[in-house]
């Protein structure tokens, strides 16, 4: 992964003898925490004179925070020249650069990827321990009560707000919507790159959250239910809002790439389909990850002014809406990119011109919109029976810009010579599944159907399937498909696509049963349930070690490629996007030259290649 | 045109095949109902799924389709000699069935399903209903009777248990707090009322008094059918799990049984 990068070796950042930048970030966080959270302390003392309160937590974090991006080299990428200090400053050229700061698009790609990758094994340990406990009906593997659910809530409130939301985005996003509409860099790279180290803060945070005592109440964190909750449920707040800053940060900075850094000829008319699913999230996360985080701080202040906003006194049905008014949009958030992904993949794989481009990216625009509209379907149980109609409508309207996704795929494969590759054939499952999410999805926003199924597992499979099912296997896709590109070696079809039946059956044999078991009387978020469930959840849970294993099993396969596959050729897609006409791994100015867009992407009637690369005819204004 | 014969001809046939075994599970679907307001529900997830089960064998047939007919012998990158980007035909019927499809389903069931169940729970056509005041306190369903005079119905060891008779409409009149709270009895959170064998649940929201219909339609109890209980579906802390009370249905004249020996037991 090392390239050559036109610097002094002198000039190299860090230039004196310091710190490694973690260190340093973990440093400043520790004495950043431990000033505010003292600071507060003497000005607001608690009877009994506890040495950490909520509130002081509450100063301590976010001084926390503040040092931990500085220390990771925000002091001399952002503040310092900001300031007006001309310091020499070039991010170091080996492996170091992973480990701080960067205004690099592709370094941040990959530290998203890797900060969202070892959420999800964080995350998905939690799920390991909570099938687990399901494997019997009565509490045996956690202590306590409270400690189950505070598991449940922090493998929600990670799967959700840093990899679900991030992954695709962060990660996939930065690294590749520049090389795909030709671009040198990002707009805001310095926005980008503050925005990834806010994701170890938000994980951190979420994950230490225990310590402040448990919380009982999973990823919505439900009001008055949270105001009554011991500490914990503070980080909680306080760890979504990193998570979701840094969202909103990759998505001002993609929005604005798209718009005004495309290259020559690059119209509209022939924006990539990735690039479109990344400008569809990015608008959704700039309109509502805002909502959300405003939410959570009347939630924060709720709790510990106290304001009774949420409460019998005041309403806690606002609380529901708001959270949800975010919530509906966010699935959205999440599975777009995976139908932009279907729609990039399958026309490569076929080698056949993508069906009905113009109405892929209409029902990604369509669902984007709609996806405003529908929240109160996750509030069916809270509602006059007038109040219904509007909303069943547009939850079952918005089945059918998503279905326009699946109809230009069908199109383009309809007699296609498909390349039953391992990113294909993921591709292929990860339609199976999200069809079986959203079918199940128009039973829920049926009332009568809903008002059984409600918080039941029939819902949890629901929701699994359409995020599981139709976004992670569209990553572990994407991960296949683009790791030629990233690393310039290639993977084993062998133990690609052995690996990718496993995550099948796994995710198949586990999800499917959760219908059945929300249907049988199976409510959500218990440690124990009726002993008739056992026989069934125990094996839902064997299914889902398996699943466990099969990601773990990509995981090592995709980083055993990554540093020692064989050798990839150039293109060994023949894609015809514009990120493969440049090096593997891309140069650090991505092109030796100007990109010229000349036709559609997606067009195989001939050979033509849609874009060249022109000699640069002005030298590159350093960024 | 071959292909689409085929294609055609095979998703039809798994249609059929699917939609006769819906028909044959179609009372078990929701595996155990016994309430009017349930079969309704069941009733509703039987008419969508004949529907949709076509609709999701289309794609997942067509998915294996691919795999079968339309790949490639082997991995060299060659262009299709099919390209079409454009089935004006193709898209319109897209188009149009998937809104004849979605407004039939909201006509019916969804529109048709809400006006019965708004008249039936119209308060002129609830007169005579047997009122059961449910109050949901961290980590407890109370029933009260104010008819019969029961204050807090339970069983022989003294645990939270409803009774009520078969064919009768009940009113449930749901709130949240805790009346055993030692000085705040306001101190509540959100609940959810849940009879999985009733097909009913309404969230019980600290500061609303809510209400809730119900026809019990058969004899059964938690005895004979798990699904027959009073389950808390909404997160409400660590108690969550275990706020649940057995329930029965029993005909009429148990139920003025189970009256006596309720007011019997409250009289010590
Ligand atoms: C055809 C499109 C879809 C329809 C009609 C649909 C419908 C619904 C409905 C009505 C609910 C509420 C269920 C309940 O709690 O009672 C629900 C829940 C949910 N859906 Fe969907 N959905 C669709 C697609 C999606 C997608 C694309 C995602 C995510 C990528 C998603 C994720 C979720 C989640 C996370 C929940 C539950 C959250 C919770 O309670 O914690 N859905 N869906
Ligand atoms: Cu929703
Ligand atoms: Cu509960």
């Amino acid at each position: 992964m090392e390239q050559p990068v036109g610097v002094e070796p002198s000039a190299v950042w860090p230039p004196r003898r310091m710190m490694p930048p973690i260190l340093r970030g973990a440093f400043w966080a520790f004495i950043g925490f431990v000033l505010g959270d003292l600071a507060t302390i003497a000005v607001d003392p608690f009877q009994g004179h506890p040495l950490v309160t909520e509130i002081s937590a509450l100063f301590g974090w976010a001084m926390a925070v503040i040092g931990w991006v500085l220390g990771v080299g925000a002091w001399e990428g952002v503040v310092l020249p900001l300031a007006g200090f001309s310091e020499p400053w070039a991010e170091p050229t080996d492996m170091r650069r992973y480990f701080q700061f960067s205004v690099d698009h592709k370094v941040i790609g990959i530290q998203y990827l890797v900060s969202s990758t070892a959420t999800f094994f964080i995350a998905g340990g939690l799920a390991m321990a909570i099938r687990y406990e399901l494997m019997q009906p009565y509490l045996h593997f956690f202590r306590y009560p409270d400690q189950y659910l505070t598991a449940v809530g922090i493998h929600g409130t990670l799967m959700m707000f840093s990899v679900a939301t991030v992954a695709l985005l962060g990660g996939l996003g930065n690294y590749f919507v520049p090389l795909m509409i030709g671009a040198k860099g990002t707009v805001f790279p310095r926005l980008s790159g503050i925005g990834h180290w806010l994701v170890p803060a938000g994980v951190a945070t979420i994950i230490l959250s225990p310590l402040l005592g448990y919380w009982t109440t999973g990823w919505r964190g439900y009001e008055p239910l949270a105001s009554q909750d011991p500490g914990g449920i503070v980080f909680y707040y306080l760890g979504v809002f990193a998570l979701t800053l840094s969202s909103l940060f990759v998505s001002l900075n993609l929005t604005v790439t798209i718009i005004f850094n495309r290259a020559r000829g690059l119209t509209w008319a022939r924006l990539p389909l990735f690039a479109w699913g990344m400008i569809a999230v990015s608008i959704l996360n700039l309109i509502w990850l805002p909502e959300i985080q405003m939410t959570f701080v009347m939630g924060l202040l709720d709790r510990l002014v106290p304001m009774n906003l949420f409460n019998g006194v005041g309403n806690p049905l606002s609380y529901l809406s708001m959270f949800w008014l975010f919530g509906h949009p966010e699935v959205y958030i999440i599975v777009l990119p995976a139908f932009a992904l279907w729609n990039e993949i399958i026309p490569v794989m076929a080698q056949k011109s993508l069906f009905a481009r113009s109405g892929a990216i209409i029902g990604i625009l369509f669902v984007m919109i709609l996806s405003g509209l529908v929240w109160a379907h996750h509030m069916f149980t809270n509602m006059r029976y007038s109040e219904m109609f509007p909303f069943s409508f547009f939850t079952e309207m918005i089945s059918i810009p998503t279905g326009f996704a699946f109809m230009a795929a069908i199109g383009t494969l309809w007699r296609a010579r498909f390349r039953v590759s391992t990113p294909g054939l993921l591709i292929l499952m990860s339609m199976f599944n999200f069809l079986i999410g959203g079918i199940t999805g128009v039973f829920l926003a049926d009332p009568p159907i809903n008002l059984q199924v409600h918080d039941t597992f029939f819902v949890v499979a629901h929701f699994h399937y359409t995020i599981i099912g139709g976004m992670v296997f569209s990553w572990v896709a994407a991960m296949y498909y683009w790791l030629p590109k990233l690393s310039g070696r290639l993977y084993s079809e062998f133990w690609g696509k052995a690996l990718a039946i496993v995550i099948f059956i796994g995710f198949n044999g586990a999800f499917s049963q959760m219908f059945l078991l929300g249907l049988h009387g199976m409510n959500r978020w218990v440690p124990a349930y009726p002993a008739y469930l056992q026989p069934m959840n125990y094996e839902v849970s064997l299914f889902a070690f398996l699943l466990g294993l099969g990601f773990l099993g990509h995981l090592i396969h995709i980083s055993w490629a990554w540093r020692s596959g064989p050798r990839s050729p150039e293109n060994p897609w023949h894609g015809r996007t514009l990120e493969w006409l440049t090096a593997s791994p891309p140069p650090p100015h991505n092109f030796d030259g100007e990109v010229l867009v000349r036709r559609g992407f997606y067009l195989y009637d001939s050979d033509q290649p849609a874009g060249v690369v022109l000699p640069e005819s002005t030298p590159d204004p350093a960024r | 045109m071959t292909e689409i014969v085929i294609f055609g001809l095979v998703w039809i046939a798994l249609s059929l095949a699917a939609d006769l075994g819906l028909s044959q599970i179609k009372s078990h679907t929701m595996y155990f109902i016994i309430s009017r307001q349930g079969h309704l529900a069941e009733d509703a997830f039987n008419f969508l799924a004949a529907f949709l089960i076509p609709v999701a064998i289309f794609v997942a047939l067509f998915l294996v389709y691919t795999l079968i007919r339309f790949r490639a012998s082997n991995g060299d990158a060659v262009r299709s000699r099919q390209q079409t980007v454009q089935n004006k035909l193709f898209v319109t019927v897209w188009v149009a069935l998937s809104f004849a499809l979605n407004i039939l389903f909201w006509l019916h069931p969804t529109a048709a399903d809400l006006e019965t169940m708004f008249r039936r729970d119209f308060l002129a056509n609830n007169r005579h209903d047997l009122v059961v005041d449910v109050t949901a306190r961290q980590w407890e369903w109370i029933f009260s009777l104010p008819q019969y005079h029961i204050t807090q119905a339970v069983n022989r060891q003294g645990l939270d248990a409803l009774t009520l008779p078969v064919g009768r409409r009940v009113e449930f009149v749901l709130r949240s707090y805790d009346p055993f709270h030692s000085y705040d009895v306001q101190a509540a959170v959100i609940h959810s009322f849940w009879v999985p064998a009733f097909g009913i649940k309404e969230d019980v929201v600290p500061g609303e008094t809510r209400y809730e219909f119900v026809t019990p339609t058969r004899t059964a109890s938690y005895a004979t059918n798990p699904m027959v209980r009073v389950q808390c579906a909404e997160v409400c802390g660590p108690g969550h799990a275990w706020m649940e009370a057995p329930l029965s249905v029993v005909s009429g004249p148990a139920f003025d049984a189970w009256v006596k020996r309720e007011q019997k037991r409250q009289q010590g």
